[in-house]
């Protein structure tokens, strides 16, 4: 790390599917500080075809602004910086703009080895195209397995089974058929064979893939019948998804500006959670949350372990029209607070994936995309959770665990015309426990900090506190009580730090919203009525919290866990359109 | 300074067509040559279907014995029917006709013979550069719309105009026997009614404004192409889209429906070949950023589909309907006044 101790400038970029952010950091006195961000459609498309075009674009924008020019006349970066305010000392970049990783899982029991292995896939931008288990062996021949894989056309068949010392024959035979599966595809488009199943069996799972598909071996993924071993097989996902993103058009120009090899952007984005952690409670745990165009990343931390979660080909642009299929009109609509029929959901999420950088004009589009990134939250914490160890953080079982921080990035968020409906967005997708802070990633700096700490770690950290995130509200929810609707739940007394104060009774299903704006400190004191529980201790345990506002002030969701909706439409429209005035939104 | 996405509407301008196959094969043209939409200009053999014959179990014995119980070798070509394997009574015979690729593990891999896969040029052109054991680059000039969904695959036919205005959707009624094999060119959008007398009268493609989302399924199964230039729904085809077509009504055409909207994006088009000795004027330098004067087509809700010319760009972001403050343009779509349209729902028609 010699060379980067000089390092003053740093420009970082992450290509998105749809847009690629930069932003520029720079030492003010002793300290790194957040200069200038800027924004561009990516460029992986005719007529540039040149992913390196979209962050020239977007960093012309920091020009603008700054006067500060970062690449010379031919598109080169300037680098180091030169006298002037002409280029940086350094550059790194993230990227998700490439295909995700076509993956086949396979395993003996659906509910353990395979979805351990669906697990370990999702921890890099993957796409499951198929599942081979055990379980369907006796219902499919193995000429039918070998033409799920071929259908599938993957770029790696993940192979898992057998707890250590357990099973063996089942997984030899499954690590067969994959590998015949492989040796019949075209040499040049052979997908790789991964195997992540019991230890004991690699000599043997060798030599039936050899001549037959270029073999990777990691630790098992299952070794007991309890517990996942997932980071082995997910290095080696990620390595080939790392290979993957070299197909993109210019990615090599952008490579040679870094000293450090390009990353995936959830790896980056996990990277600055987990550092997160470690500024908060330790007994509760940290969430991040970015929603982006093509995929939607949860990266949760408790007691220190990372569990990185990528919901691929589901974001704000595409994947709406697949989860409207899959699930129905009904699970987007039902987001919204006036009637829109099921063909009319499907017309307008097409149409965003055929022009993902567009933005809604109307409110009735803008409403659909934020019932959309509502759905891909929830979608990819039903993926996630199974994978999280909450410990002591996990209040009840079916709840999200208390989590001290909750991070939320992406556009859909970033760029909500009113904080409340932001805030709302990300309520009404994750559900949140107890008393929590919501921060907003305004700028999608997450995973771009996450890079420079692999540079200069110490500007990762200092530029945190720099103006890239904001509070955007503190989130009060009682849970775990019994009340009927209109019930008082919870009593609460807000002192300011300039000693005004105010109690408020809170009434179960209501949403209230008090004033607490950035910057501005209280103490509450809360007292949760009817063994409801605000993670402060034990149900009906009440206590003071120290808070922070946010841009939406301080919220209490007393709606109740889980949010449960009218049946009648029109009154569940009312419910809808009264929570968005409830916020503000 | 914006850089937005760009769709192609160009009257007249040289247009490359790489042509791949999907597995190394054997190109059939030479460079300079000029080929017609149907010439065949490579040619590969890919693989066929398959069987696995899970011979131990078929024949009752151990993985060992399965050896001694083969009829045929490594190489052999079977055909269907034709007994691979054998012991006293029971026989096992092949399920297609192909050559056996492997044996072992009591199993027995049977491959069928490649099929042929032909290569067509799709648009009448020079042979520009031949990439070999691949495919050749087309070369061509003519008029070039780009459209944004599309189904089907390649066609070829004369351009056929049906409706009067491009608000107009184009109905069944208007589908006679002189519509077989061209190319129809309709308005804002059609129906259930249009697509099956579409396809009784064996027309060539379809290229349309919009199209309702319920249609979508029955277009991905239609024998001809459909280009959609607009969007899914009932949106009008825009004026220069529309122009450009039905000045160009009564001439041939190529039109290719494929779509692949991300990764390798692949737009479907229609291309209408003009006379060699067109001279092609200068073109916009591509991927340029917006200005004022720029031809540009809104792509989103209230306008989208109208097309029209940007007067100003103001500095500031201003307030839309949404609640939002975006930067955008002002664009003169031939109302009384320019309209505000935010840069990110704006498209350069180039």
């Amino acid at each position: 790390m010699a060379q980067y101790q000089q390092i003053g400038s740093i420009l970082l970029a992450d290509c998105g599917t749809a847009m690629t952010k930069v932003v520029l950091l720079d030492r003010v006195g002793e300290q790194y500080r957040f200069i200038a961000w800027g924004e561009a459609p990516t460029t992986t498309e005719a007529p540039w075809a040149d992913v390196a075009a979209g962050i020239r674009h977007a960093a012309e924008k920091i020009t603008a602004i700054t006067g500060w020019s970062l690449f010379d006349g031919s598109g080169n970066l300037i680098s180091p910086e030169l006298a002037g305010r002409q280029g940086v000392d350094a550059f790194a970049a993230t990227v998700s703009a490439s295909p995700p990783l076509q993956v086949v899982v396979g395993g003996l029991v659906e509910d353990l080895s395979v979805a351990a292995a669906e697990r370990a896939a999702t921890g890099t931008y993957s796409l499951v195209k198929a599942i081979l288990s055990g379980e369907n062996r006796g219902v499919l021949k193995e000429e039918d397995l070998v033409h799920v894989i071929h259908k599938a056309a993957p770029d790696a068949v993940c192979i898992a089974g057998g707890v250590e010392g357990g099973a063996e024959m089942p997984v030899l035979e499954l690590v067969r058929t994959a590998a015949l599966a492989c040796a019949l595809v075209e040499p040049s488009s052979r997908p790789f064979l991964l195997y992540a199943g019991n230890s004991r069996l690699r000599q043997r799972v060798v030599k039936i893939a050899e001549k037959r598909a270029e073999l990777r071996v990691a630790d098992n993924v299952h070794p007991t019948l309890t517990e996942d071993n997932l980071l082995g097989a997910q290095t080696e996902l990620d390595t080939l998804y790392l290979n993957k993103m070299q197909t993109l058009p210019g990615i090599d120009v952008v490579s040679s500006w870094s000293p450090t090899p390009l990353t995936p952007t959830a790896r980056a984005f996990g990277r600055l959670v987990e550092y997160l952690w470690h500024l908060g409670d330790p007994s509760k745990g940290v969430l991040g949350v970015d929603v982006g165009a093509a995929n939607t990343t949860a990266a949760a931390v408790f007691d220190g372990q990372l569990s990185l979660t990528v919901r691929s080909g589901l974001g704000v642009a595409f994947g709406g029209e697949h989860l409207l299929q899959k699930r129905g009109a009904e699970c987007i609509t039902r987001w919204l607070p006036e009637p829109m029929s099921g063909d009319e959901a499907y017309e307008l999420l097409i149409n965003k994936e055929m022009r993902p950088t567009s933005i809604p004009q109307v409110k009735r589009e803008l409403w659909l995309e934020q019932a959309l990134a509502r759905e891909a939250i929830r979608a990819t914490l039903e993926t996630a959770r199974p994978g999280w160890k909450p410990g002591a953080a996990q209040l009840y079982p079916h709840l999200l665990p208390l989590c001290d921080t909750i991070v939320v990035s992406g556009g859909v968020l970033a760029h909500a015309p009113h904080p409340g409906q932001a805030a709302l967005i990300v309520l009404d997708g994750l559900q949140p426990t107890g008393v929590t802070t919501l921060v907003l990633d305004k700028h999608g700096l997450a995973p771009l900090l996450g890079s420079a700490a692999a540079i200069k770690p110490l500007a990762a950290v200092e530029a945190l506190d720099s103006g890239g995130f904001v509070n955007l509200a503190t989130v009060v929810t009682p849970v775990g009580g019994q009340a009927r609707r209109g019930d008082t739940i919870l009593k609460l007394h807000m002192t300011y730090d300039d000693g005004s104060a105010f109690s408020v009774e809170v009434r179960y299903g209501d949403l209230e919203v008090l004033p607490l704006l950035p910057g501005q400190r209280a103490t509450l004191e809360l007292r949760p009525l009817r063994r409801f529980d605000v993670g402060l201790g034990r149900p009906g345990k009440g206590g003071k919290r120290e808070v922070n506002g946010g841009l939406a002030g301080l919220i209490i969701d007393a709606r109740g866990r889980p949010l449960r909706f009218p049946r009648n439409p029109e009154r569940r429209q009312a419910q809808i359109q009264q929570w968005r005035w409830d916020v503000g939104g | 300074m914006y850089y937005p996405f760009e769709t192609q509407v160009t009257p007249l301008t040289t247009i490359r067509r790489q042509r791949i196959l999907p597995a190394p094969g054997e190109v059939l043209v030479r460079a300079d040559q000029r080929v017609e939409p149907t010439h065949t200009v490579a040619q590969a053999e890919l693989p066929g279907d398959f069987r696995i014959l899970p011979l131990a179990r078929l024949l009752g014995v151990s993985l060992s014995q399965v050896k001694r119980c083969l009829r045929v070798s490594i190489k052999d070509t079977v055909q269907k029917g034709q007994i691979v394997a054998k012991r006293i009574g029971h026989s096992i015979e092949s399920p297609i006709t192909g050559v056996v690729t492997a044996t072992g593990s009591g199993r027995m891999l049977i491959e069928a013979q490649p099929a042929l896969f032909e290569l067509h040029a799709y648009i009448p052109g020079i042979v520009s550069n031949v990439l070999k054991d691949y495919g050749v680059i087309i070369e061509t000039v003519g008029a070039l719309v780009q459209g944004i969904w599309g189904a089907g695959s390649e066609s070829f036919g004369v351009l056929k105009r049906l409706v009067e205005s491009p608000d107009e959707p184009l109905q069944d009624r208007a589908i006679d026997p002189s519509c077989h094999g061209a190319i129809l060119i309709g308005g804002s959008s059609l129906d259930d009614a249009t697509l099956k007398a579409a396809q009784e009268l064996q027309v060539r493609g379809i290229v349309t404004g919009g199209l309702p989302p319920k249609l979508i399924p029955q277009a991905e199964q239609l024998p001809f192409p459909i280009v959609v230039t607009e969007g899914i729904g009932s949106v009008p085809m825009s004026t220069p889209i529309f122009r450009l077509l039905t000045t160009n009504d009564g001439r041939e055409a190529s039109i290719s429906g494929k779509l692949q909207p991300r990764w390798d994006v692949v737009r479907p088009e229609v291309i209408i070949p003009l006379p060699d000795d067109t001279s092609v004027p200068a073109q916009v330098q591509p991927g340029s950023p917006l200005t004022v004067g720029a031809r540009v087509r809104a792509v989103r809700a209230p306008y989208m589909g109208r097309a029209g010319t940007i007067k100003a760009l103001p500095t500031n972001a201003r307030l839309i309907d949404t609640g939002a403050r975006v930067h955008g343009a002002e664009v003169d779509i031939g109302q009384d006044e320019p309209v505000f349209i935010p840069l990110a729902n704006l498209e350069i028609l180039r």
